[in-house]
């Protein structure tokens, strides 16, 4: 733009490095003076009663802490869990529920459910609040290093402390306010980092040794910057461990970053070498240290989570088996006839191959044929020779019930189910739910004295990955997991096969269908004559052979390491993620947020609520603060386009470069959630709201710049009032306060805000007649509606 | 061009006798690509002439032979296959509702269906053809597909020469416009797209056409308002709106237009230029009302006449509104709907799941699954078939006249709902409905209770748009049913409750009463209050003529609806394929196979022609990344001249294939391959510069119309050189090799052995049909 040249000139050829405070200012923590930082305690502990304020009240489960209290409540109890959101703030508030002595009984199963004496909510919410308060000063810190006055800063950490909506979220067990304040202090830091970046380089010589070397003091690669910078990766990597949007913080920290390398590129005074050291000091800090964090996350949340529970489900079985109580014995590695086998679905958690005694209601009214998840004797099946279509056994068939052989690719084989005797069958009969055309229905055929009919015949065909284009035929197949055997013939675990019907050519099959009641709701299989390939592979995964000697070689699970176990739970995350496609009756979309155009309903027990709603007067304000900046920006642009030198001013350039930063940063946590099709809430724009308030004291601070400092303060205190007027209007939603039904009425500036007035009462002092509503009032925010 | 050379409006300049004079020192791009005249007038020696400029008749040559090439490919075969393949079942279905005039509802503009229409009017067809599914057989049933086929071949065919044009125009020796083109021309997808009856032929005609002339608008931007500067912006708004017309993916060209736009105001703007701000704001208006209104017109007038065609009520109606059904003739809608009055007896429908409101004797069981307890009412369900009990009454609230239209039902009003068969009223109350906690109840009670709760039986009737005092109709007024006290909407959605209610649908009260699955109508007026005929009462027939709609709002309505069904679109399909796979050609489409030939048509591309072109595009990002890197540790490696090619010439062709594709990574939407040969055409573009660049670097110069009193340049002619004649040519033999290997998977014909087919499957993912089974031996 032309900007930075300008800067450069300005500041008398420093070094042409980001800035975001004036060339004069000393920007550390030393320019706060004892007056201010007075004030600046007065405010937080003003922020500590807005936030502690009754924060056990009320004393039941309020909307997302049925998610969060039973994370917690499964860390404790050591029960594996899968969740959408990375494990830092969950363990943070396991933490706090551990210390004052949880021990995980208590089920959060509902919104509204009373909390039982020895659960400690009020701890757990003491965490959030607590993290809540410190965004205060953050926010204060924040302004003054990026170069705002003093009253800026109280202007900006008053808005933030009296904002409705983030006083709400951080008093109850929900995740968005660590969030927060992993964001305030990633970008403290790295405002920090940035003011001692610019500086020039000092250097003092080195007292212990004679060599000619020197120790910075300031400046890059000072410890002061390094530690700065590694602060700020740290702080990173905090966020993103909160939950996924935390990449957005990193996002703005990257494009400020590439900002500052392109600039130092452009200075040809900076040697390459220095500014390769400055690019891998930047990259091992914001890079490699977040990572490191993030993953080691992940290690303490595997630790912790050892015993089998319900998240298992979404996990392989390789997975499952790390997990105490899924442990398996080692099994025979040869599959031969005459085995008695265990068959896995590969593509779905569904589970065993698996039949009981009970028959299909329609269809053939044969026996059930289903897939379930749990160990069981009817998952049990015996492989058998075909035999003659006349139904003796041929020669052939009846040796390999008394000769071990082993089953190979091309082998047309039988199985039995061992508990009901009946065969595995597939007719031209259409399954009870997947009733198309190129579906056959799957069953347990057969009875006493009856040895079967053709069409429980299959032939294995192992699958191309491991066995080859020819299904292994040739013996060219590479097999699974270093086992070449296994790609040439049946391998308990590591061959995956297909189960082709020798008659109407189509596969085994299951997908993530489940059967209805009359099933158990376990999982359909079919015999799919248009199989996807993955639906269609399976796996033995127990096998026991009387022919097999003592000695034979057995398997189990290669269990996956950690690395292994990480990027598996990502994948699930990821698509879990993004499969909350379901609308919410409180959902919201981005362009409902900066107009704060409908809250959520958190809350709502014997005339009280809790809703979710934001300082309507801060959240307008600060929107309106970012159209100018775009608005100002833009005709600036304009003007130095025909010639006008306002970059020349150097107070342009500063709050330019200051307001721009913030700017990004609310644009970076604001406009990827256009790109996401899952369900959003209104809470997921906090982060994106402190930066607006950020940019709503900058802009304060530019447009009062010329004033003198006893003016300032005054403005400050208007709009501080405003702020904290319109706070206390709203106050009774955040802390779900008794209110009449007139206060509530006159609360409701926009018809969209939908907190329910008709379950207030008349007059506050009548309250307590029991009417308890029998309807369950909110829905937490994986409930599908 | 260069008789056309008169003198546009120029304002005098304070200080300057002519602008690109004095700002050439400044500007590069004026003064590097302002000649002095066009090269071909050039007949008299230039000092500087460093070559004569390639022959005209050469030009024309090349382009001509390349064309009729073009023709012949791509009607070889035309009438194979007389079957119909892939979504010629929707496109010849909607050619066949044009013919008919008979409305239909479809996510696409009108105007390659109305063009698709006309050629088989043309032709003769009759429209009585259903295009019922792939494989159906044209000659059996007598449908002259193979000039309904001509058209878009014809449109495929012209989009070669028009992309030698392109590159003619922007300066490139005959060498690279062939190579451009040929890219084109050789490509089995667009080949096997655009000869048949699709929309793409059209689409990317016609954006073909609009970058054609936003390169020739361009090229006369010193003779600023002059009629040939003037023509060519309307040229390119009119085509950039047949773009949008045939398809909503020409809005991504309207986006590589529009940046060009910008780009090229941008630079008006420069103080440097020295345009004083009325000449910018001119400029300004002037793109506005080229680019912008001329484009919207020409649109919206698509539309008009696809209103126009289509008068007759068809298969579309019930997508639209009431109100526009109403203006289609013979609708439903229009015969059937009645004011309704109260004390008629009536059926309620809900448009969504189109089940009735029904209610019977049975009550809700005392207790749910969950612990929940009911209030035993009598249930109120949601039932698809005809029945007594799905008869209601409307009860009035308020004291009505003996006779006449003030016993109409109104907007606004206040109802009681008598269920007719067990004499009970319709009523919801604070209690959860069977499966969803959160939503109300909903029963009836009887007479005598009623009057305890009257209030609870309240209903207030909520028509969807409508105004004060406007009446109810059945089927003509969608409406939600609002309870009066607690604000919730009579609601149903496609869950059945367990046995004890017949597994028929739940009803229930939905909290959000603005809830858009909430709609309800009244399905007919079972029995009439004052016995009279429901014609008579109302005023005789004479109403029942076709309603008018205003064109604006039938446009509106239709464009809002086409944008959710587009997002709606999100359905798998097997060849449906990310856009990642498009530019490596990872997998294609199958879109028809005849099994006792063994013929299939496979779209896929010519694989040497695109993996050259995604070489091209890697290689430019990699000189202009190299470039800029440079530049910015104060180097220069490219002269400015060709650096001022590569950003402005190559940049739009690049920024075109970004538009084409990038876009396609944030829909949700199904995609398919042929969404990329838009995107394919811009890349054989910057194959074709790329090449330029590599192989020398000069173009035929200068490539813009000088303005008036602009300083004379020196003509340059290109110098390619005959090394890259033999690259160009040597380059061709595996091309079209290749092109001719895969042909018969283009052309479906002939059939393929099965070693023949698996010798063609060259990436293991394409999914082609009859593939040999390996041999085992």
């Amino acid at each position: 733009m032309g900007a930075d040249e300008k800067l450069d000139a300005v500041r008398g050829g420093a070094p042409a490095t980001r800035t975001f405070a004036t060339p004069t200012s000393r920007g550390t923590l030393g320019k706060i003076g004892s007056g201010e930082f007075k004030v600046l305690i007065a405010v937080v502990l003003v922020a500590c009663a807005v936030r502690l304020f009754r924060l056990g009240k009320p004393n039941s489960v309020v909307f997302d802490e049925v998610h969060f209290g039973k994370f917690a409540a499964k860390y404790i109890r050591t029960r594996y869990y899968v969740d959408v959101h990375p494990p830092l703030a969950k363990l943070l508030l396991t933490l706090a529920s551990f210390v004052w002595g949880f021990d995980g009984s208590f089920e959060f199963k509902d919104i509204g459910a009373v909390y039982p004496p020895n659960v400690p909510y009020v701890p757990m919410r003491f965490l959030p609040a607590i993290l809540g308060v410190a965004l205060v000063p953050i926010t204060h810190l924040t302004l003054r290093e990026i170069g705002c006055g003093a009253s800026t800063a109280l202007l900006g950490s008053v808005l933030v402390l009296f904002e409705n909506g983030l006083v709400t979220q951080s008093r109850h067990i929900l995740l968005d306010s660590p969030l927060l304040f992993f964001t305030g202090l990633s970008t403290l830091f790295w405002v920090m980092f940035c003011n001692e970046d610019r500086k020039p380089v000092t250097k003092i010589p080195d007292a212990h040794t004679t060599r000619a070397s020197h120790t910075i003091t300031s400046g890059p690669f000072s410890r002061i910057w390094w530690t700065y910078l590694a602060l700020t990766g740290l702080a990173l990597g905090a966020v993103v461990s909160c939950k996924w949007v935390g990449l957005f913080t990193i996002a703005t920290v990257g494009c400020s970053t590439i900002k500052q390398l392109w600039t130092l590129l452009g200075d040809t005074r900076v040697s390459p070498t220095l500014w390769i050291r400055h690019f891998f000091a930047r990259a091992v800090c914001l890079i490699l240290i977040p990572l490191m964090f993030y993953m080691s996350m992940f290690k303490i949340h595997f630790a912790i989570l050892r015993n089998s529970g319900d998240g298992d489900a979404f996990m392989s079985s390789e997975f499952q088996h790390t997990l105490d109580g899924k442990e398996m014995r080692d099994t025979y590695a040869d599959v031969a006839f005459n085995s008695v086998v265990t068959i896995r679905h590969v593509n779905t958690q569904g589970g065993y191959l698996h039949s009981h005694t009970h028959n299909y209601p329609g269809g053939s009214k044969q026996q059930q044929v289903t897939l379930y998840p749990h160990i069981d004797s009817n998952n049990d099946w015996q492989i058998v020779p075909m035999l003659d279509p006349s139904g003796t056994q041929s020669p052939n068939a009846s040796l390999a019930m008394e000769k071990l052989t082993y089953v190979t690719p091309g082998s047309i084989i039988r199985l039995k189910h061992t508990r009901t005797g009946k065969h595995l069958h597939s007719h031209d009969v259409r399954p009870p739910v997947s009733e198309v055309d190129f579906q056959n229905e799957v069953s347990g055929y057969g009875f006493d004295g009856f040895d079967g009919d053709a069409n429980d015949n299959f032939i294995v065909e192992l699958d191309e990955e491991g066995g080859g284009d020819d299904g292994g035929r040739k013996g060219n197949g590479k097999g699974w997991g270093g086992d070449r055997e296994s790609g040439k013939r049946l391998r308990t675990l590591r061959t995956k096969f297909k189960l082709r019907h020798q008659l109407s050519g189509c596969y085994l099959f299951s997908h993530k269908v489940k059967l209805p009641d009359w099933a158990f709701e376990q999982q359909e299989v079919t015999c799919n004559k248009n199989a996807v390939r993955m639906n269609s592979l399976w796996f033995i995964e127990t096998n026991s052979n009387p022919l097999l000697p003592a000695d034979a070689p057995k398997v189990n699970y290669k269990l996956p390491g950690f690395f292994g176990k990480w990027w598996e739970l990502q994948k699930v995350m990821w698509q879990t993620n993004a499969g909350l496609t379901s609308r919410h009756a409180y959902d919201s979309r981005p362009w409902h947020w900066p107009t704060l155009r409908r809250g959520i309903n958190f809350w709502v027990k014997e005339h009280r609520h809790i809703y979710l709603i934001g300082n309507p007067f801060t959240w307008w304000m600060s929107t309106a603060s970012i159209a100018t900046y775009a608005v100002v920006r833009v005709l600036l642009i304009l003007r130095q386009k025909r010639g006008y030198k306002d970059f020349h001013h150097s107070a342009v350039v500063k709050y330019d470069q200051m307001i721009g930063f913030l700017v990004m940063g609310w644009g970076l946590h604001y406009f990827p959630f256009y790109l996401m099709g899952r369900q959003l809430f209104l809470h997921h724009y906090f982060p994106a709201l402190w930066y607006a308030i950020l940019t709503l004291a900058s802009v304060f601070d530019l447009v009062t710049s010329t004033l003198s400092p006893r003016r300032r303060i005054q403005i400050a205190a208007v709009i501080m009032a405003l702020a904290i007027w319109t706070y206390a209007h709203f106050s009774p939603l955040a802390y779900g306060n008794p209110w009449t039904k007139k206060h509530c009425r006159d609360a409701k500036w926009l018809s969209t805000w939908d907190f329910s007035c008709n379950d207030y009462l008349d007059d506050v002092r009548v309250s307590g007649s029991a009417q308890i509503p029998k309807l369950t009032c909110c829905y937490s925010t994986l409930d599908t509606s | 061009m260069s008789g056309a050379r008169r003198r546009g409006i120029r304002l005098p300049q304070p200080d300057s006798p002519g602008n690109a004079n004095s700002a050439g020192s400044v500007t590069p791009d004026v003064a590097l690509d302002s000649g002095d005249d066009d090269p071909r007038s050039v007949t008299r020696p230039h000092p500087n002439n460093s070559g004569t400029p390639e022959p005209e008749y050469l030009h024309n040559a090349a382009c001509v032979a390349i064309t009729v090439i073009a023709f012949a490919l791509r009607f070889y075969k035309i009438n194979h296959p007389d079957q119909v393949v892939f979504d010629e079942v929707h496109f010849g279905k909607f050619a066949a509702y044009y013919i008919l005039r008979e409305y239909y509802f479809d996510v696409h503009p009108p105007f390659a269906k109305l063009l698709l229409g006309l050629a088989g009017w043309f032709v003769g067809f009759d429209g009585h053809f259903d295009f019922e599914a792939i494989g159906d057989s044209y000659a059996l049933h007598h449908v002259p597909y193979v000039g309904m086929r001509a058209m878009p071949a014809v449109f495929g065919s012209l989009t070669v020469p028009i992309v030698y044009q392109i590159m003619k125009e922007c300066g490139f020796p005959i060498v690279v416009c062939t190579f451009s083109a040929a890219l084109v021309c050789f490509d089995n997808a667009h080949i096997a797209q655009t000869r048949l009856i699709l929309l793409d032929a059209a689409l990317i005609f016609f954006m073909a056409l609009a970058l054609y002339s936003y390169v020739r608008f361009r090229k006369v931007r010193y003779l600023e308002f002059s009629t040939q500067w003037w023509g060519w912006m309307c040229a390119t708004g009119v085509f950039l709106a047949c773009t949008l017309g045939c398809k909503m993916v020409g809005l991504f060209t309207f986006f590589t237009v529009g940046t060009a736009v910008l780009v090229d105001m941008w630079d008006v703007l420069d103080i440097r230029k020295r345009y004083p701000m009325d000449l910018v704001m001119r400029h300004f208006f002037a793109r506005a009302l080229g680019l912008i209104v001329v484009p919207f017109v020409v649109y919206s007038s698509f539309f008009w006449i696809h209103f126009k065609v289509l008068s007759h009520s068809g298969t579309g109606d019930h997508f639209m509104t009431p109100k526009f059904q109403e203006s289609l003739s013979g609708n439903e809608l229009l015969m059937k709907s009645h004011e309704i009055r109260y004390y008629d007896t009536v059926t309620f429908k809900h448009k969504d799941t189109k089940v009735y409101l029904h209610s019977h004797k049975e009550q809700y069981p005392l207790k749910y699954p969950d612990g929940r307890i009911s209030s035993q009412g009598q249930q109120v369900t949601g039932y698809p078939h005809e029945d007594l009990n799905n008869q209601w009454q409307i009860i009035p609230t308020k004291a009505l006249p003996e006779t006449g239209r003030g016993r109409v039902v109104r907007h606004e009003d206040a109802i009681q709902l008598l269920h007719i068969s067990t004499q009970s009223y319709l009523l919801t109350h604070d209690v959860a409905s069977p499966t969803m906690p959160t939503n109300q109840e909903v029963t009836t009670i009887s007479k005598e209770d009623m009057r305890n709760r009257y209030n609870e039986t309240l209903w207030n009737v909520n028509i969807i748009g409508g105004h004060n005092g406007q009446a109810w109709k059945s089927k003509a007024s969608h409406f939600r049913l609002v309870h009066m006290p607690t604000k919730v909407s009579l609601w149903t959605h496609a869950k059945a409750l367990p046995d004890w209610a017949f597994k028929q649908q739940e009803v229930n009260g939905n909290k959000n009463s603005e809830e858009r699955t909430a709609t309800w109508f009244v399905d007919d007026i079972v029995i009439a209050a004052e016995d009279a005929d429901l014609l008579t009462r109302e005023g005789g027939p004479e109403q029942k003529a076709v309603k008018k709609m205003n064109f604006f709002r039938k446009y509106a309505e239709l464009q809002i609806l086409a944008l959710q069904h587009n997002a709606g679109l999100t359905a798998s399909h097997p060849y449906a394929s990310g856009p990642i796979n498009w530019p490596f050609l990872l997998s294609g489409i199958s879109f028809w196979t005849k099994n006792d030939t063994r013929q299939q048509i496979y779209l896929i591309g010519n694989l040497v022609g695109w993996w050259t072109c995604v070489v091209a595009l890697s290689v430019f990002v990699g000189i202009i990344g190299a470039d800029l890197l440079a530049r910015r540790r104060g180097v220069e490696p490219i002269p400015e001249f060709v650096r001022n090619r590569l950003w402005n010439s190559t940049g739009f062709f690049f920024i075109g294939w970004a538009f084409h594709y990038f876009p396609f990574f944030l829909m949700s939407r199904q995609l398919f391959l042929h969404h990329y040969l838009p995107a394919h055409l811009c890349s054989a573009l910057v194959a074709g510069s790329v090449f330029n660049f590599i192989a020398g670097e000069s173009i035929n110069y200068p490539v813009s119309t000088p303005g008036p009193g602009m300083r004379r340049m020196p003509t340059a002619r290109s110098d390619v050189g005959t090394k890259a004649l033999v690259a160009a040519g040597l380059y061709m033999i595996p091309f079209i090799a290749m092109f001719i290997f895969m042909a018969p998977l283009t052309y479906g014909t002939p059939g393929l052995t099965g070693d023949q087919v698996n010798r063609r499957r060259i990436l293991s993912s394409w999914t082609l049909h009859f593939a040999g089974k390996a041999t085992t031996s």
